[in-house]
Parts: C-alpha cells; sequence; structure tokens
C-alpha cells in the first residue's frame, strides 16, 4: 500500500481472462474466466495446486504460448494497455519479466551467465559492451552472488542451483521492469536457500516499487510476501483476499484444504496432514457444477449442478455456496458427516475433517 | 595420447584385414605379365613368372611382405603398381587424385550443413505446421532419390539447359573462381549431387534435436528477456542441438566417400572414386590398399574432429576431463570465512 493510492490505475487488470489450448479432445480450458487487478508496487500470490492454472495465466498473459494452439479470450490489460490479441513480444525485457521454476533448466546451459544477464540490457538498454557487464556486476553485488566478476564467465553448470537461481533474477532485474512475474522461484531449492530467494525478491521488490505475481503452491510461502492472495483451482478463481484476512477468515473449503495439508510449527508431534483426496478436475470436460466439489467436505446437491457465483465481502471474495464457519457450510459439513460421504460420493470419517 | 595410440592400431587391424583379403583374391600376376602367367609349361614363361615373382615381392610369405608394405606405407611409400610396368607408383597416383576428391568432399559437407541448419530451425520453429510437413516430404524425396539419378537431373537442367556450371572436369584449371574455368565450379554439381541426400538427413536429425530444445526452459527464458525469435532461434537452440548433427556429418564421411565413387564416374572427374574403381577391376591391389588406408584414416580423423567439436559447443564436456581433480582438490578449499553470526543453540 505504500506506493499506491485509491485513485491510481492498476498496473494489471484481467477481466473473465480465459485461455484454451486446442486438444484431439477438445479445448482444454486451463483458465476459465479469471477477474483480477494489481496495483502498483503490490504483490499478488498466486496459490494452487499442480494444474490449477496459474502457471498458465502468467504465460498467457505474458504471450508466452504457441499461438497456433492457444485461444485466449476475455480482457487483460496493463497500464491500461488492452493484452489480448495482440502481439506482446514489446513487453518481453522490457516491462515484464519472469523468473522460472527450475534455475536447473532454464539458463542456456552452453552461454556464460554473464552473457545471458547481459542479453537483455544491451538488446533494449542499448548499452556497450563494458557499461552492460560493469552493471551486472552490480546487479550479482545487489543479488548477493560472492566475486561478480568472475562469475561473468562462468556458465551455468559451475554454479548451485541457488546462484543459478539468483542469476535468474538478476536477468530479471537487469531490465528493470513494472512486473516481475516469478513463477515457483524457489520449488526447486532446498529450504535454507529458499528463504534466502524469498527475502531477496521481497526486498528488492520493495526497493524498486515494482509490482510482483509470485506464483506458489505453498500457502506458508505466499504468506507474509503477498500483499493479497488469489487462490485458484482448476483454472477458477476460488477464493481472493488481502493475505492477512485470508488466513484469519478463509472462507473456501479448497483454501482451508490447502492449508491444512501443510506442517504447521504449533502442530502437536506426529499430526497427521490432511491431504486432499482426488486430483484436480478434467479440463477439457470440467464437471458442471463447482470444480471443487467431487474433492470438497462441503460438497450438496447443489454445488454439482450449478457453479457457484463469486461472492463479494468488501475486499475479500470467494466462490462458494457452503463457506467455512458460515452457518450454511457448518450446516453442510454436518449434514456430510452424519450421512458419511458428501454428495459427489466422497467418503468422510467422523471428525477428521478441515 | 590413449586415444592416437587407439587409432593406430585400428588402423593397423583393417590394413591387415584389407591386405589379407585382397591377397586372397585373384591372381595379381596375371595383371602384371598379361596371358604369359598362365603359361606354365613354357620355360620362358616361367622365368618371366619367376622374375616378376621377386621383383613384387610374391614369392615371400604373406606377414613378412605385410610387414615390408607397412614399413614403406608408414615412411610415406605405398609400393609400385601391380600392372606390366608398375608406373606411376601407388604414392604418386594418390597425391594427384587425393586433393579432388577432398574437395568434392568438403564442398559436399559444407553444402549439406549449410543447406539442412536453416532448413531444419525453419522447419522446427514451425513444428507440424503446413510449412513443416511440405519439407519433410522434400527431405525424404531427397533421401530417397539415388545420387546417380540426382545426378542426370542436376547435369541437364544447370550444365545442358541452363549453361551455369561447365560440363566437363579439367584437371589443369585452378580451383578458386567463378567461371567455367575454375574447379570450384566444375565441382558445384558433383558436390551438390553428393551433399543434398545428406543434407536431407540431417535436416531431419537436427530438427528433432531442436524440437526437443526448443520446448526447455531456457528457451522460453530467453524469449521473456525479449530476444529476437532469431536470435532464440540461432544463438539460444541452435548451438545446444548440434550434437547428432556432428557425430552423423563424421560417420557420413564414409557414405560421402561411396557416393563419391559413383559421382566421380558420372561427371568424370579423375579422383580416388575412379581410381579404386579401376584398381578394383584390375585387381591392382596396391592401390586398392592405399586407398582403403586413407578413406580410413579420414574416417577415424573426422571422427576425432568431431570430439573435438563437442567441447568447442558445449562447455560442460570441455571440463569433464578436469572433472576429476576439480572435486578432488576443491572440497579441502571450499571452506571460506563467513559474515555472519550464528546463535547458538538452547
Amino acid at each position: 500500500m505504500t506506493y499506491t493510492t485509491e485513485t491510481e490505475e492498476p498496473l494489471l487488470t484481467l477481466d473473465d481472462y480465459r485461455i484454451g489450448f486446442k486438444t484431439e479432445r477438445g479445448l482444454a480450458k486451463a483458465v476459465d474466466g479469471v477477474s483480477l487487478t494489481l496495483k502498483r508496487g503490490q504483490t499478488l500470490g498466486i496459490v494452487g495446486e499442480s494444474g490449477s492454472g496459474k502457471t498458465v495465466l502468467n504465460r498467457g498473459v505474458m504471450g508466452l504460448l504457441a499461438a497456433r494452439n492457444t485461444i485466449e479470450s476475455g480482457s487483460a490489460k496493463f497500464n491500461g494497455q488492452e493484452l489480448v490479441g495482440e502481439n506482446r513480444q514489446s513487453f518481453w525485457g522490457t516491462k515484464i519479466a519472469m523468473i522460472f521454476q527450475d534455475p536447473m533448466t532454464s539458463l542456456n546451459p552452453v552461454m556464460k551467465v554473464g552473457n545471458q544477464v547481459m542479453e537483455p540490457l544491451r538488446q533494449h538498454k542499448g548499452l556497450s559492451k563494458s557499461e552492460a557487464k560493469q552493471r551486472v556486476a552490480e546487479i550479482f553485488t545487489l543479488v548477493g552472488i560472492p566475486e561478480p566478476t568472475k562469475r561473468l564467465d562462468q556458465y551455468p553448470h559451475e554454479l548451485s542451483g541457488g546462484m543459478r537461481q539468483r542469476v535468474m533474477i538478476s536477468i530479471a532485474l537487469a531490465i528493470e521492469p513494472d512486473l516481475l512475474i516469478a513463477d515457483e522461484p524457489t520449488t526447486s531449492l532446498d529450504v535454507t536457500v529458499q528463504k534466502y530467494i524469498l527475502d531477496l525478491l521481497t526486498r528488492i521488490q520493495k526497493e524498486q516499487g515494482m509490482s510482483m505475481v509470485l506464483i506458489t503452491h505453498d500457502l506458508g510461502v505466499a504468506r507474509g510476501r503477498a500483499d493479497e492472495i488469489l487462490v485458484m483451482y482448476g483454472g477458477h478463481v476460488m477464493e481472493h483476499a488481502p493475505t492477512e484476512e485470508l488466513f484469519e477468515n478463509m472462507m473456501h473449503p479448497y483454501t482451508a484444504a490447502l492449508f491444512s495439508s501443510i506442517p504447521h510449527l504449533h502442530h502437536k508431534k506426529h499430526t497427521r496432514l490432511s491431504p486432499i483426496p482426488g486430483c484436480p478436475p478434467d479440463i477439457v470436460d470440467p464437471p458442471i457444477g463447482c470444480r471443487f466439489a467431487s474433492r470438497c467436505a462441503y460438497a450438496q446437491e447443489r454445488c454439482l449442478t450449478e457453479t457457484p457465483p463469486m461472492t463479494y465481502d468488501g475486499d475479500h471474495r470467494f466462490a462458494c455456496y457452503f463457506p467455512v464457519k458460515t452457518p450454511q457450510g457448518q450446516e453442510a459439513l454436518e449434514k456430510n458427516q452424519k450421512r458419511g460421504h458428501t454428495a459427489s460420493g466422497l467418503q468422510i470419517r467422523k471428525g477428521k475433517v478441515a | 595420447m590413449k586415444r592416437l595410440l587407439g587409432l593406430g592400431l585400428l588402423l593397423t587391424v583393417i590394413s591387415m584385414i584389407t591386405f589379407a583379403a585382397m591377397n586372397l583374391l585373384g591372381d595379381p600376376l596375371f595383371n602384371i605379365l598379361g596371358p604369359v602367367a598362365e603359361d606354365v609349361d613354357n620355360p620362358d614363361s616361367v622365368k618371366l613368372i619367376e622374375e616378376a615373382k621377386e621383383q613384387y615381392y610374391l614369392d615371400k610369405s604373406l606377414p613378412e611382405r605385410y610387414v615390408r608394405w607397412a614399413g614403406d606405407f608408414v615412411t610415406g611409400d605405398f609400393g609400385v603398381r601391380f600392372s606390366a610396368t608398375g608406373q606411376p607408383p601407388v604414392t604418386d597416383l594418390i597425391k594427384e587424385r587425393f586433393p579432388r576428391t577432398l574437395q568434392l568432399m568438403l564442398m559436399a559437407q559444407l553444402i549439406a550443413v549449410g543447406l539442412a541448419i536453416p532448413w531444419a530451425v525453419n522447419a522446427a520453429s514451425r513444428a507440424n505446421s503446413k510449412t513443416d510437413k511440405a519439407s519433410t516430404v522434400t527431405a525424404f524425396a531427397f533421401v530417397s532419390l539415388p545420387n546417380f539419378a540426382l545426378a542426370i537431373i542436376l547435369f541437364y537442367v544447370f550444365s545442358i539447359r541452363l549453361d551455369w556450371t561447365p560440363d566437363v572436369y579439367t584437371a589443369t584449371d585452378p580451383f578458386w573462381g567463378f567461371t567455367h574455368d575454375h574447379k570450384l565450379m566444375q565441382m558445384l554439381l558433383p558436390a551438390l549431387t553428393l551433399g543434398m541426400g545428406s543434407a536431407a538427413g540431417y535436416q531431419r536429425l537436427l530438427r528433432t534435436d531442436l524440437i526437443t530444445t526448443l520446448q526447455q526452459d531456457f528457451i522460453l527464458m530467453a524469449r521473456s528477456k525479449g530476444v529476437s525469435r532469431r536470435k532464440v532461434l540461432y544463438k539460444h537452440a541452435l548451438r545446444p542441438s548440434l550434437f547428432s548433427l556432428i557425430t552423423l556429418a563424421a560417420i557420413n564421411i564414409g557414405y560421402l566417400i561411396g557416393g563419391a565413387l559413383v559421382v566421380e564416374t558420372f561427371f568424370r572427374i579423375p579422383g580416388l572414386g575412379t581410381a579404386v574403381v579401376e584398381a578394383v577391376l584390375r585387381e591392382d591391389f596396391p592401390v586398392v590398399l592405399a586407398i582403403v588406408m586413407i578413406v580410413a584414416t579420414a574416417f577415424l580423423v573426422f571422427n576425432y574432429l568431431a570430439d573435438l567439436l563437442y567441447g568447442v559447443i558445449d562447455p560442460r564436456v570441455r571440463e569433464k576431463e578436469n572433472y576429476k581433480e576439480s572435486i578432488f582438490c576443491s572440497w579441502k578449499r571450499r571452506v571460506e570465512p563467513v559474515d555472519a553470526t550464528v546463535e547458538a543453540p538452547t
């Protein structure tokens, strides 16, 4: 909230944004009507399990998907400029930067890392080779790469995973983007390095006043780093709220299930984690009602036939008929517990539900 | 060093096998003396036969002759031909013919690689599109077209109809130049004939590797950096995709030599191809042996160069050599002072 006022135009606005892939079986609706706004200088966390459409959403906005098999519709505005149907090449490496999940495979193995960072600098900022080198050395220092001038001439395989991710961050930062999309930036790193990288990203984002989209499947990663959190499932937005509000007041059973499937420090020893049963829905032929219904402990008959509309409660929005901790939700849960299964036939053991 | 030793050993084995095989087949005396060789009842003829045997060491045992030949071969003397006069010596024949075949092969290889790279990049960047499918069909057409058929087509179109290239090869003309009186132009069609079949094969292979590379994360990363499409393809994707192409190109040397035989005959280029055909027909086995050795050496040398090239395109291959040493030594040096305070565990 530091860098923005209520009247300022948001940096990124999505309105009923959809991405479908043409497959042999039909259209795979990977992102199905997502609306969101990202204010300047803010961080939006997008959380969801594998296959929920978070990566596709961002690559779609960026225009990095193969145009031939992709159908994009709805509206996506960056800085007030419509992106859907436009060639977004002019944004690449200038206004929007990306950090990918796996630093092991995201750097070109046959190019010196220095050259890989210098490439966008020379191309978009018109720096000479020595200027670019100087700048890269500065950025390397900023992201905590020791002996920056020596690293310039090294190849990716000579660096550790954490170092490589720092190089990736350097590439993204080099161009001073307005928006940084970090797609699971720490998933393939070990925990000690994870924290360092996340803190680094947050610090630099604050310092440079850029906006960030932080994609993760770990609610814990988004907590404390994102200003707002958007929970996605099967290409739909399930819940969206400011971070504090979301953790205090989880409304959607999916968010709650996601939260209780990760370990917490305050858990007693040998507490069993509650995994979410089943797997994500088929996006080519999605279920008619709520997409989470088949795995949800709260599911009623209504959830199987009607898609729940978005309910707004101030900054907080969610798409559920029977939100957690509301009278309707409690009633639905009790009903399911009483009959031993949900409307979709999911078995419930008594007292063992999030 | 170890490798060079291996190469030498391999060449020795090849020469032994060829040497033995050539001596078991046919009767070299007939080529040297003509009908006299079979006239064993006539004392005059027998005398001639004995003289010839002595002159060409045919009266010695096989191992002895091999050792004698190998000793000469190492010093660059490929021996005498098995013909009436024994002239010119094999060495002179090879010296005259080898450069032509080498020129032809290098030109063919350059044409093949030069055609295959843009062709494959173009196809791979539009994988499964109509362009790609059309180029696949074209590639198969080239692969399945025998080189003598291609030679006839090219010769008819470019030499006879269009007269862009000369239709005779003149051994005394200089190489570099773009008129009918330069070997570069005279060799263009033969090289094209040889190169196009190979280019199609290279294209198939490189296209597949490029498609795999283009799906890698670092390509997405390069695109998101705003690197132009052309640069993504040629700078980021091509280099890591070249491995199989280099391997195939080196192995393909063998195929090119086989092809050179046909092409040289068709275009009447007096190179090694035509020499080996003549020599085999006349059972002139020192010539065959020399050519087999040259082909084998060329094959091994090009494959060795291919191995060096792997290191040039990929730094990870380059450092394999020092790898053992580095993990062995560095663990001792790695402990560096850290500027931080650690809280004692409670």
